[in-house]
């Protein structure tokens, strides 16, 4: 078990971790979301022994790893973000070079040479420089060089960018298989990644963790998680008097013309972006079992007392994508830039009342 | 200390693959050859001495060189990252830097060893003494220039502002000489201490003084140990 304890981390002034906590117990896959900067590869980076956290511990197995970390990164295998190799080696060169380095004996090493080189598919390019690989190749050697020594741990920075749809489904297959009897750590920004590998999510916004949880659970953080979408045609389809009735409910205009409307129609109670609705289409036939309320019973009985024609109705759930997306721009950004404003006006309201004082200090600076 | 090895071996193989090793050798020969054809005739006495310090001033130039990349070139691809989360210390980078630029310049000393061929052939008298403490003298001077360079290159910069400082910083500690007559009387015997010539001129006469290899040594650890010190306050863990 790894057991992450108040983890901080500053970049002179810029807090790009803070204070964060979470656990990854043993064979789980967890998945590491956030949007760009939000501070996951310096976490993972602290996590590999890279970078010295600014306070907080980290355990493996409740031992802290500096106490020994030596002994920690023998047991970690990790896929760097860029996935940094020597471009003048060979694979089979740099795979035999990084076991030199791990001290694995020789006969190990072929066990698991010809263990990495089937799972990662590395075969034809064995004897080709890395520097002469295609991403995706590229990407497996990385992948190969991490499990090479057979770690507990995984720490994986977006493995599967840059890999072909088909590559893909392969590394995921792997990770999934790897996770069978290891711990996985891997951060991403695809939110289907994270939704087909992962046990269990852990989401990070500007250095603070704001989710932690199982995949299944993370509709629950948001009110209401359903929305409908329709498509109805009539004349002068309008849609003012059931939002009269029930003023809970908002109502978006997606597409209209003469005869026909489409709208998304939700609860207000749970904030939700149109924009992911026509992403979402395979979940088309999901059913919110849980509302009492029931939207779709009013809303069809409405156009059915106005006589219009229903071209489309569907429930639409929210993905991870969009739940992410409402977690991280919406709930976040908002009291973070009033923090901002009204600190800028204290200070211009300080800088007035004494203005000489500012102006030393801008000298001394 | 295999670690170090490791590293150095993987360095020094990866150096022999490149085409631009090839080149140096031939233009440190080319150059080398024009220099002992011209002067060997001239002095007419079968020693190396001036070759020797020749080879010293290539030094200065060949050594950063070829250890301007050695970290600076990692940290640029992001291979460092990987490096330094194996399970390997820090200590064992920085030494395995140095070692495979010593191999480098060992190996340039051997094909240096054409010239002293010529000498064994063509001259009489030979001083065989001098000229091997020369050799001596020469691979730990370039040990000592090689731990600058590498230092140099392990701050977090291009690898041409790496090879600047350590162009920077062997030419000080070489042209320390020329500074000697400007000195007072009382300051000269401390900066001539620091000077790279005093200390490798005395290999050149066929001396092995313990005082000089120390200094040399000296100087290795402490530029080795500058450079795993950067290594580390670059936010890596302390304890390795």
């Amino acid at each position: 078990m790894i057991k992450i304890d108040k983890l901080s981390r500053y970049f002179g002034e810029i807090k790009a971790v803070d204070e964060i906590s979470f656990c990854i117990q043993d064979k789980e896959i967890v998945g590491f979301l956030g949007p760009n900067g939000a501070g996951k590869t310096t976490t993972l980076r602290m996590i590999v022994g890279y970078l010295q956290p600014s306070s907080g511990n980290i355990e493996i197995d409740g031992e802290s790893i500096f106490t020994d970390p030596l002994k920690a990164s023998r047991q970690i295998g990790y896929l760097p973000e860029q996935n940094p190799l020597y471009d003048e080696m060979t694979v089979v060169e740099l795979l035999a070079y990084f076991a030199a380095l791990r001290k694995l004996k020789r006969d190990y090493f072929r066990e698991r040479l010809n263990f990495v080189v089937k799972n990662c598919g590395l075969k034809d390019v064995l004897y080709q420089r890395i520097g002469t690989l295609s991403k995706g190749y590229r990407q497996r050697t990385g992948l190969a060089q991490a499990i090479l020594h057979d770690p507990r741990i995984l720490i994986l920075d977006e493995p599967t960018s840059g890999l072909d749809p088909n590559q893909i489904i392969e590394i995921r297959e792997l990770i999934r298989e790897l996770g069978k009897e290891k711990m996985v750590l891997l951060s991403s920004h695809i939110m289907q990644e994270v939704q087909a590998l992962c046990d269990r999510v852990v989401i990070i916004n500007k250095g603070k963790i704001i989710v932690d949880d199982n995949i299944e659970n993370l509709p629950n953080y948001l009110k209401r998680s359903t929305m409908l979408i329709l498509e109805v045609q009539g004349e002068n389809v309008d849609f003012s008097d059931f939002l009269k009735e029930y003023p809970f409910v908002e109502l978006d205009i997606l597409s209209r013309n003469e005869t026909t409307c489409k709208v998304c129609v939700y609860e207000t109670s749970g904030r939700l972006i149109s924009s992911s609705i026509t992403n979402n289409e395979s979940d088309k036939n999901s059913i919110d079992e849980t509302s009492e309320f029931d939207l779709r019973q009013e809303l069809s009985r409405f156009i059915r007392d106005r006589g219009w024609l229903i071209l489309e109705f569907s429930t639409s759930k929210m993905s991870l994508e969009s739940i992410f997306h409402e977690l991280t721009i919406e709930n976040y950004y908002e009291p973070e830039i009033e923090e901002k404003l009204s600190a800028e006006q204290e200070v211009m309201e300080e800088e007035q009342i004494k203005p000489a004082e500012t102006e030393d200090n801008r000298e001394e600076q | 200390m295999k670690t170090v090895f490791t590293i150095a071996k993987k360095e020094y193989e990866l150096a022999l693959h490149s085409i631009s090793t090839y080149i140096v050798y031939i233009l440190f020969l080319v150059i080398i050859g024009i220099i002992f054809s011209n002067m060997v005739f001239k002095i007419a006495r079968a020693e190396l001495r001036f070759l020797f310090e020749v080879i010293h001033i290539v030094f200065l130039f060949y050594i950063p060189a070829i250890t301007m990349g050695s970290i600076a070139k990692e940290r640029q691809t992001g291979t460092l990252e990987l490096l330094s989360t194996l399970p390997i210390k820090l200590s064992s980078i920085v030494w395995g830097k140095i070692l495979s630029a010593v191999f480098q310049i060992i190996t340039i000393i051997i094909l240096s060893l054409v010239f002293f061929g010529i000498i064994v052939i063509f001259g009489e008298g030979i001083d065989y003494g001098a000229i091997i403490c020369g050799y001596i003298g020469l691979i730990l001077a370039g040990l000592a220039y090689a731990s600058i360079g590498v230092f140099a290159s392990s701050f977090p910069s291009n690898q041409i502002l790496a090879f600047v400082l350590a162009l920077l910083i062997s030419t000080v500690f070489y042209l320390l000489k020329f500074l000697l007559p400007l000195l007072p009387f009382g300051l000269v015997p401390i900066v001539q201490y620091f000077s790279f010539d005093y200390h490798l001129s005395s290999f050149l006469k066929g001396v092995i003084d313990t005082r000089d290899i120390l200094f040399f040594l000296a100087v290795t650890v402490i530029f080795a140990l500058l450079a795993q010190f950067n290594l580390q306050s670059k936010n890596l863990m302390q304890e390795k």
